[in-house]
């Protein structure tokens, strides 16, 4: 009764108010569960910022005298806290270094080839006709592709090096953003605000920044976040096919592949690195499957 | 129908065509097999008569049409490096990765549905929490790592299993786990959404309301419901799982495509590769279209003809 | 939940019983071989590749071979002399046949010879016989081979050139020749399952030293890790190209020995001396003294390789006792580094390719980082490497880790193509050196050949266009009842083989 009684405009009032506690109930619902994983990302990213001041050691000095040391050894006055490698270096500032090089691969591979995704994905989706069919005809040919190939033949014509492990992951990546882009933004472009804009005369570029962007992000993000563990992973088996970072840069990846041998001998060269980068890939994906909820309009 | 599925040919020719064509002339900015074939002491003028020989000198316009022309005739070229047609070597291959995929499939589905279907049951649950993480913890390792902690542990310490090579059944075990765990956790986690998906539904609620037991509806409603959206990514994930058998079969020195690939991108033997991946885009294509006929079943809002790419 | 357990159990159980009778029969019969690669052909005439000659060698016999000390010894040949400088005759074995029962004939071995030096079949194997200019049947079972000139290196090239059946060859054609080989050697082609492996079975009519293993599986296993996992699993007997820290492992174990032998292979660091900082001989000189070679092979290596100080092993024919390269000095490779001043912060690459040991590489690039170089590491795929190597003085990378073997054990196979200029691999461009290397491939008087390979290493010596490092060991895992000396031309002859429980 008393609901009926009163103006619409408190109506909506509080009807807007219920939908904001129930965004920032959810929020505190993600940020409850979510804060483990953060956590153990931002120690990686803190790992990574401050490598050369947290690692007690040079992560490059060998020491042939003092190879596959067991954790907690001593040679000639350094302390191998996580034991030695296969060419006497110490394992902890490797491992600490190592952040660096996985973290900035993964990041920069991401941020590339969901920003060249996305852009097509969206233009695709939103101008249709032939830039659609270029485009997600481009798509496929990218995704029929082994990623392998593209890898030794980026190597064999630019060279390796990090830079070139970003553009392989970036050129074999892209194509999923631009499926979910595409998709996405074919739903919204008959959108009423989106109409109304375009009626308005807003520019494309205008619209899809402005009006799609914003709305699409969500799925994109989910994307990315699991794209990145992936990316971790896919430089690490760049590595084992000896198409990875440059020695002796210390990368995860490349630490994992190289301890492979020492498995039953000396297990503290991949478990160490190993487990950082399960670490790392297993928090971003949960922290994806959380996201996926989070923005999943069904299990609200 | 019809004309959805001629379109579709049109548009999987023209993809094929497009990414042959990349594939045939990115490869050869990376030299040629020459040099792999001949021994150190081999001179120039070796080198060249070798090259003539396998026809690498001609302009590569010359090898592209005569590549094109040979293809016309369905026939894919001879590999410089094993001497044999590529058919042939593909041919030998394809069973190999066929059941590895089959084995991986399995693994992940018979491993990665129940655990969907009871997370969905439980959902919110810590209990449910501490599954979703095991699962993606599985794929959270490089298979080029799990794979030899496979080996030795259930090969050279348990001595249960063959450690690598195809053989029999029990050789396909170990490489069918370590592919198979890759895919688990999207399985779980399709399941899991389908689950949930329908159990908000209508006829759900009804029925629980008016008493059917849980099991009793999972295997009655829910898991045909939920089956179609798993069939797509199954699908879907074929081309993943061919795409991670590069590193699985060589860690278990399985002979499927994977290794195939991986070699001949090694050996410059661009027949072969040019082979391989014509297959694998044919493939995709074709899941891609099965995908999306199955879509159209799912949801009969979808049209076929009005859905585009 | 317990019932389904114990089905999960049981299928183990089959799946693992019938895979370990399979191992238990191989021990006596079955001798299981696991290479990297699965041999490219078995045609012995089509390819260069050591996966092949490690299977097909045992289909085929050569005109000569090596004995387990390396000294070249009569197969298919019993006896040669030299009718003229550039003609020697060959005597052929009476009473060899085929694997389908044909004798071979001295037709046989002239045939083998005309197909691979006939440039139209274009052979891999073209380089190292194209200096045979004819074979000629001169007496029932005489063969009479003719070189352009004289050509000190040919009977060490002949231990590699197998004998083919020419009426099968001929019936079938090269390409059904390719799947199905028939040779002579001790073991017979049974069969080859692609991708898998390639199954021999012993040729019971052999001439020589009968195979003792009925049959012999060589199979593909690219990832070395996995080979080791195979021998200590006893789902291999032998496996090939295993590194010191993986030999290592083997130790106290009664069941897995190691074995090994130095080969012919010497690994060098490779210099370009025409491009900065490597064209100022002061710089290589401080490269030569930067190289720690005992520290590789004793530190790393695990003292199975042997450091050199001439760009050659003690088995090749030219090595002379004595001759000494520069040696570790890190601080006058320091004081000289420092000398050069700005020249020598250059920067500049050290080309590898993942076929090559990265733990050397990496100490390799460490040493130069002490001596105050800029060298960083760029790894690369192996044709890639090949190719870049191979671009002669404009193209060459200023520095590359390299192994070399010309499979002939003479100074000639190795010096001439890294330091003579009509080779695409070198790069130094001095012509008193080349002028010896010319004199001593033009000889056959031993003397002569010997002063001409002594000048040319003191010139190597002095300029040091490339720093010779090791003469390097080939390491194989085997089960402990294999009984086998390698030979240090990494061959696998099966028929020299035996087992012992």
């Amino acid at each position: 009764m008393t609901a009926a009684l009163a103006p619409p405009q408190d109506e909506a009032q509080s009807e807007l108010q219920a939908l904001k506690r129930a965004a920032r109930a959810r929020r505190v619902r993600f940020l409850s569960r979510a804060w483990p994983l953060l956590a153990i990302l931002s120690a990686l990213v803190l790992a990574a910022l401050f490598a050369p001041w947290i690692a007690p050691n040079d992560p490059l000095r060998q020491n042939l005298m003092g190879r596959l040391q067991a954790p907690g050894s001593e040679v000639r006055g350094v302390l191998y806290l996580l034991g030695s490698d296969e060419l006497g270096r110490d394992l902890l500032s490797r491992v600490i270094h190592g952040a660096r090089v996985s973290l900035l691969v993964a990041i920069s591979s991401v941020l590339l080839s969901g920003v060249v995704g996305t852009t097509l994905g969206m233009i695709a989706g939103y101008l249709r006709g032939w830039p659609e069919r270029i485009i997600m005809r481009l798509t496929d040919v990218f995704l029929s592709i082994p990623a392998i190939l593209l890898a030794i033949i980026a190597v064999a014509v630019l060279g390796p090096g990090l830079v070139n492990v970003v553009l392989v992951l970036a050129l074999t990546r892209w194509p999923r953003y631009a499926r979910v882009a595409y998709a996405q933004t074919l739903a919204l472009s008959n959108a009423p605000y989106v109409r109304l804009s375009r009626f308005m005369g807003g520019g494309t570029v205008h619209i899809l920044l402005r009006h799609i962007l914003p709305n699409i992000m969500g799925a994109l993000i989910v994307v990315a976040t699991l794209e990145f563990g992936l990316m971790v992973l896919f430089e690490a088996s760049l590595s084992f096919l000896g198409l990875g970072v440059q020695p002796p840069t210390p990368s995860w990846g490349a630490m994992l592949a190289a301890g492979r041998d020492y498995v039953a001998t000396a297990w503290w060269i991949s478990v160490f690195p190993g487990f950082c980068l399960f670490l790392l890939v297993l928090a971003m994906n949960l922290l994806g499957d959380l996201l996926r909820d989070h923005f999943d309009p069904r299990l609200r | 129908m019809t004309r959805y599925l001629l379109r579709k040919l049109g548009e999987a020719t023209l993809v094929m065509f497009g990414v042959l064509t990349l594939i045939f002339f990115i490869q050869r900015l990376t030299g040629d097999p020459t040099f792999l074939l001949l021994p150190e002491t081999a001179t120039q003028a070796d080198i060249e008569a070798m090259r003539h020989a396998l026809g690498f000198d001609r302009p590569l316009m010359v090898q592209y049409l005569s590549f094109l022309a040979d293809l016309v005739r369905f026939d894919l070229g001879r590999s410089v490096i094993q001497n044999l047609p590529v058919t042939d070597i593909i041919g030998s291959r394809l069973p190999y990765t066929l059941m590895l995929a089959g084995g991986a499939l399995a693994v992940s589905c018979l491993i990665g549905i129940p655990l969907g279907v009871v997370m969905a049951l439980n959902h919110g649950t810590t209990f449910a929490t501490v599954l979703s993480s095991l699962v993606v913890a599985a794929q959270s390792l490089p298979t080029f790592w799990s794979g030899i902690i496979l080996i030795l542990i259930f090969a050279v310490s348990l001595g249960w299993l063959p450690p690598s090579s195809a053989g029999g059944f029990s050789h396909l075990v170990l490489p069918s786990i370590a592919l198979g765990l890759l895919s688990m956790a999207t399985f779980a986690r399709v399941t899991r959404t389908a689950i949930l998906d329908e159990l908000s539904k209508e006829y759900v609620r009804t029925a629980r309301a008016r008493g059917v037991g849980m099991g009793r509806l999972v295997t009655r409603h829910l898991a045909r419901n939920a089956s179609i959206p798993l069939i797509t990514v199954a699908a879907l994930e074929v081309s993943n799982l061919l795409a991670g058998a590069v590193v699985v079969e060589t860690v278990f020195a399985w002979p499927g495509l994977g290794q195939l690939t991986m070699q001949s991108i090694v050996s410059r033997d661009f027949m072969v590769v040019q082979g391989v991946v014509l297959l694998g885009a044919f493939v995709t294509v074709v899941l891609n279209v099965m995908a999306d006929i199955l879509y159209s079943i799912v949801d009969p809002r979808i049209t076929l003809s009005a859905r585009p790419s | 939940m317990m019932k389904r357990q114990r089905i999960i159990a049981a299928l183990l159980m089959s799946a693992s019983l019938s895979w370990a009778s399979a191992g238990a029969a191989a021990a006596k019969d079955l001798l299981t071989i696991d290479l990297v690669n699965e041999p490219t052909s078995l045609d012995p005439h089509v390819q260069w590749n050591p996966d092949s000659y490690f299977v097909y060698r045992n289909i085929f016999d050569n005109l000569l071979t090596r004995d387990d000390s390396g000294a070249i010894v009569p197969q298919i040949a019993t006896e040669w002399t030299y009718l003229s400088d550039n003609e020697i005759e060959f005597t052929i074995r009476d009473g060899v046949t085929f694997h389908d029962g044909t004798p071979l004939t001295a037709e046989d071995v002239a045939f083998s010879v005309k197909r691979i030096t006939d440039p139209g079949f274009s052979s891999p194997q073209l380089s190292q016989f194209n200096s045979i200019t004819d074979a000629r049947v001169s007496a029932d079972n005489k063969v009479v081979l003719v070189t352009n000139g004289a050509y000190p290196a040919v009977m060490a090239q002949l231990v590699k050139l197998s004998i083919v059946p020419q009426h099968v060859v001929e019936a079938v054609g090269n390409d059904a020749f390719n799947l199905a080989p028939v040779g002579s050697g001790p073991y017979k082609f049974s069969d080859w399952s692609r991708g898998v492996s390639v199954t021999l079975a012993v040729n019971e009519d052999y001439w020589g030293d009968k195979g003792v293993f009925k049959e012999a599986v060589f199979r593909a296993v690219p990832d070395a890790a996995t080979r080791m996992a195979n021998l200590q699993a006893k789902a291999a007997d032998l496996v090939v190209t295993i590194n010191s820290d993986m030999a290592a492992q083997l130790d106290g174990r009664d069941d897995v020995k190691v074995l090994s032998v130095l080969t012919e292979r010497v690994a060098y660091f490779a210099l370009n001396a025409q491009k900065p900082p490597m064209n100022n001989p002061d710089l290589r000189l401080a490269v030569a003294h930067a190289m720690d070679k005992e520290g590789i092979t004793e530190g790393i290596l695990g003292g199975y390789d042997e450091p050199v100080g001439q760009f050659m092993s003690p088995a090749h024919f030219g090595w002379v006792d004595g001759l000494e390269s520069p040696g570790y000095d890190p601080d006058k490779a320091r004081e000289l580094v420092a000398a050069a001043g700005e020249e020598a912060k250059v920067p500049f690459p050290i080309l590898t390719s993942p076929v090559y040991d990265q733990r050397v590489v990496q100490a390799i690039q460490q040493m130069l980082t002490d001596a105050g170089f800029n060298a960083s590491i760029e790894m690369t795929d192996m044709a890639t490497w090949l190719k870049d190597m191979q671009a002669g003085p404009e193209g060459i990378p200023v520095s590359a880790f390299s192994r070399w073997s010309c499979a002939c054990q003479d100074a000639d196979g190795i010096l001439f193509p890294t330091l003579h200029s009509s080779s695409g691999w070198a790069s130094a461009g001095d012509t008193a050196l080349e002028a010896a290397l010319e004199a001593g491939r033009s000889t056959l008087d031993e003397e002569e050949r010997l002063a001409e390979y002594t000048k040319a290493q003191a010139i190597l010596n002095e300029q040091n266009y490339l720093i010779p490092l090791y003469q390097a060991a080939i390491i194989y895992g085997a089960a402990a009842g294999l009984e086998w000396t390698p030979t240090p031309n990494e061959s696998l002859f099966l028929n020299r083989m035996d087992w012992a429980e």
